[in-house]
C-alpha cells in the first residue's frame, strides 16, 4: 500500500511513444509528395530571398544601415556606430556568412508575419478561438526545438528549408499574441464612436483598431525578429548555413575564437535589427 | 547542446565524492550500450555507484581530462585530434581496446544500386560500386538546394574524418559534381538517412558501423582503394578500422585499481556490438536491459573480463 504513495503506479502506463513514431513513419511513407512540394516551394522562396539579399553589395548595406539608423535615432553618432559595427563583421571575415543567415531570418520573418498578422486579428475578434490558440502558442514557444527538428529533417530533408520552418514555429507566437493583444486594448469608446458614425466592421478594423494598435503590433514584429535570430545556432545543427554553422564548427573543433567571432557577429546583427525596428515603432507612438 | 553543458555544470558540482563512477556518453548507441554493460558490472560485481553524463565529444572530452567524467567506454581515437598527445603526456590513460574492426565511409541504400521490387524501387545507379563511380550519378543524388549538382551528406565538422572525407571528394574530382554538405549534427545525419530510406529515395552519406542505422537499414558501403597508411590522410583510400579504446582519467585509475583491471580486459567486437544494437532496435529495449541480455547471451565474456568470484556475482544477479 505504502508503495503507491512513494512510487508512481506503473499499471496505468500508457505508451504514447509508439503511436507518435507510427504517425511519423506513416507521414514519411504516404505523404512524401506533399512534403516534397512544400519543401520545393519553400526552397524557391528562400532562393529568391537569398538572391535579393546577395544582390545588395556590402557598401550599400552599410550605407543603408547608416541612413536608416539616422532616420530612427536622429543621432549621427548612433548611425556611425551601427555602420561601424556592420563594417566590423566584414573585417572579421564573416560578411558572406551574415548574408546567408540574414536570408534565413528574413524568409522566416516574412512567413511569420504573413501567417501571424491575420491570425492575430482573427484571435482578437473571438474569445473562443483565443482560448484554443493560447495553449498552442505556448507549446510552440516552449517545446524544445530538437524534438520537431529531427522529424522535420526526415520529412523535408537537411538544410535551410527545415531551418526556416523551425524558425517560423518559434518566431510566430509573439506577433500573433501582440497583434491580438494590441487590437483588444484599443479603447472601447473609440470603437463605439466609430460605430456611431456608421463605420462597417472592416472600416473599424483597418481605420481605427489597427492604427491604434500599431505600436503593440510593431513590438510583436520586433519580438518575432529577435526570436528568429535566437534560432540561428539551433538551426545550424540541422545543416543551415551561415553564422550559426560557424558557431557549431567552432564548438566542435574546440576553437573558441571561431565560435566567439561568429557569436559576436550574431549579436551585432541582432542589435542592429532590434534598434532599427524598435525605432520604427517608437516613431509610430 | 546547452542542456548538455548545463547538465555537466550541475553534475560537476556534486561529483566530489569519488565512489560514484561517471561514464561519458557522446550520444551514439554503441557507446551507450557499452556504458550500460560496464555500469551493470560495476554495480553488481564491484558494488560501485554509476552515473552517465551526456554531451558532445568536445565537451565531454574536456570533462574527461579534468576528471568530471571518469571514463569513455568507446573512444573514437581518430576522431579526436588531441587524443594521442593526451595519452602520451599522461593526461589520459588508455586502458585497452574495446574493438577495432569497425567500418566507416560513404554509404548508399542498397536499393539505389540493386533496386527493390517489393517496394517498387528501380535501381537508379546500377553500376555504382566505387566512390569514384559517383561522378556518373550526380543526377540521382540531386541537391535540393542546388539542382545543378548532387549532394553528399558529409561527416560532422570537427571530427577528424571530416577533413579526410573532404579531401576524398576533391581527390576523386567529385567536388565538380557534388556539394559536400555539413549535416550540423549526428542526429540530423541519421535523420536524413532514415528519412530518405523510409521514403525510398536515393541518398549518399558518410556513416559508420556498428550503429542501429546500419543494422536497421540495408546500406551499401561504396568501395575505395585498399587501405594504405600513407594515403589515408589524403583521402585516397578506404578508411582503416578505428581503434575504439577504453580510456580514463588518471586520478580515477589510481583510485579504482580493481575496477580498472576489469576495464583493461574489456573487449568486444563490431559483430557483438551490432547484435546488441539490433536487439535494442527490434525489442525497443532500454540499454540496461540490452546489457543484461548481452551478458546472458555471451556468458563466456564474463570469464574473460572478470576474476571468477566477481563473474559469479554478476551471474547470480543476472539470474534474479
Amino acid at each position: 500500500m505504502h508503495k503507491l504513495l512513494t512510487v508512481f503506479p506503473e499499471d496505468i502506463y500508457i505508451d504514447i511513444k509508439a503511436p507518435i513514431d507510427k504517425f511519423i513513419n506513416f507521414m514519411l511513407q504516404n505523404w512524401s509528395p506533399f512534403f516534397e512540394a512544400v519543401s520545393k516551394s519553400l526552397q524557391l522562396f528562400l532562393n529568391a530571398i537569398g538572391s535579393a539579399v546577395n544582390a545588395i553589395p556590402w557598401w550599400l548595406l552599410i550605407i543603408a544601415v547608416f541612413f536608416a539608423s539616422y532616420k530612427v535615432s536622429k543621432k549621427i553618432s548612433t548611425s556611425i556606430l551601427y555602420s561601424a559595427l556592420l563594417f566590423f563583421i566584414g573585417v572579421i571575415g564573416l560578411f558572406d556568412m551574415m548574408y546567408a543567415t540574414l536570408a534565413i531570418i528574413i524568409a522566416s520573418v516574412i512567413i511569420s508575419l504573413l501567417i501571424g498578422l491575420p491570425s492575430g486579428i482573427v484571435m482578437s475578434a473571438s474569445k473562443k478561438i483565443s482560448i484554443f490558440a493560447v495553449p498552442v502558442l505556448d507549446t510552440m514557444q516552449t517545446m524544445p526545438s530538437f524534438v520537431y527538428l529531427i522529424p522535420a529533417v526526415m520529412l523535408l530533408g537537411l538544410g535551410n528549408v527545415p531551418a526556416v520552418i523551425a524558425t517560423t514555429i518559434y518566431a510566430l507566437p509573439p506577433v500573433i499574441r501582440l497583434t491580438s493583444h494590441g487590437i483588444r486594448q484599443v479603447d472601447v469608446e473609440v470603437v463605439e464612436a466609430a460605430k456611431a458614425f456608421g463605420s462597417t466592421k472592416m472600416q473599424i478594423l483597418f481605420k481605427v483598431q489597427i492604427p491604434q494598435a500599431l505600436p503593440t503590433i510593431m513590438a510583436g514584429v520586433n519580438q518575432t525578429i529577435m526570436m528568429a535570430i535566437s534560432m540561428v545556432v539551433t538551426c545550424s545543427m540541422i545543416g543551415a548555413t551561415g553564422l550559426g554553422s560557424e558557431v557549431i564548427k567552432g564548438i566542435n573543433r574546440l576553437e573558441s575564437g571561431r565560435g566567439f567571432a561568429a557569436g559576436i557577429a550574431i549579436v551585432i546583427v541582432a542589435i542592429i535589427l532590434d534598434r532599427l525596428t524598435q525605432g520604427v515603432f517608437k516613431k509610430n507612438e | 547542446m546547452l542542456i548538455c553543458v548545463a547538465a555537466l555544470l550541475i553534475s560537476s558540482g556534486c561529483t566530489q565524492q569519488s565512489e560514484k563512477i561517471i561514464f561519458g556518453d557522446v550520444g551514439w548507441d554503441s557507446m551507450k550500450f557499452h556504458n550500460a554493460v560496464a555500469m551493470y558490472i560495476a554495480e553488481t560485481a564491484y558494488d560501485l555507484e554509476t552515473e552517465e553524463i551526456s554531451g558532445s565529444t568536445p565537451v565531454t572530452y574536456g570533462a574527461l581530462k579534468k576528471g568530471d567524467i571518469h571514463l569513455y567506454m568507446e573512444t573514437w581515437t581518430d576522431n579526436i585530434p588531441a587524443y594521442s598527445g593526451d595519452v602520451q603526456s599522461g593526461e589520459l590513460i588508455e586502458l585497452g581496446v574495446n574493438y577495432d574492426d569497425n567500418i566507416q565511409g560513404l554509404y548508399v541504400p542498397r536499393y539505389v544500386v540493386e533496386g527493390d521490387p517489393s517496394r517498387g524501387i528501380e535501381p537508379l545507379a546500377p553500376d555504382l560500386k566505387m566512390v569514384e563511380d559517383l561522378k556518373n550519378y550526380k543526377d540521382v543524388f540531386t541537391d535540393p538546394e542546388d539542382a545543378s549538382k548532387g549532394r553528399i551528406y558529409g561527416s560532422i565538422s570537427g571530427w577528424e574524418i571530416d577533413e579526410i572525407m573532404r579531401k576524398k571528394v576533391e581527390y576523386y574530382g567529385l567536388d565538380e559534381f557534388y556539394n559536400y554538405i555539413d549535416p550540423g549534427s549526428d542526429a540530423a545525419l541519421s535523420a536524413s538517412i532514415a528519412g530518405a530510406y523510409e521514403k525510398g529515395e536515393p541518398i549518399v552519406a558518410y556513416y559508420w558501423e556498428p550503429t542501429w542505422i546500419t543494422g536497421k537499414y540495408d546500406l551499401l558501403l561504396l568501395e575505395d582503394a585498399p587501405y594504405e597508411e600513407s594515403l589515408y590522410r589524403q583521402g585516397k583510400c578506404e578508411c582503416p578500422s578505428v581503434r575504439l579504446t577504453v580510456c580514463a582519467n588518471p586520478q580515477f585509475v589510481k583510485d579504482n585499481p580493481e575496477f580498472v583491471e576489469f576495464l583493461s580486459k574489456y573487449s568486444t567486437s563490431s559483430e557483438l556490438t551490432s547484435k546488441a544494437l539490433m536487439y535494442i532496435n527490434e525489442n525497443n529495449a532500454e540499454y540496461a536491459d540490452a546489457a543484461k541480455w548481452f551478458l546472458v547471451e555471451y556468458d563466456n565474456l564474463l570469464d574473460e573480463w572478470l576474476p571468477s568470484d566477481k563473474a559469479e556475482l554478476v551471474r547470480g544477479e543476472l539470474l534474479k
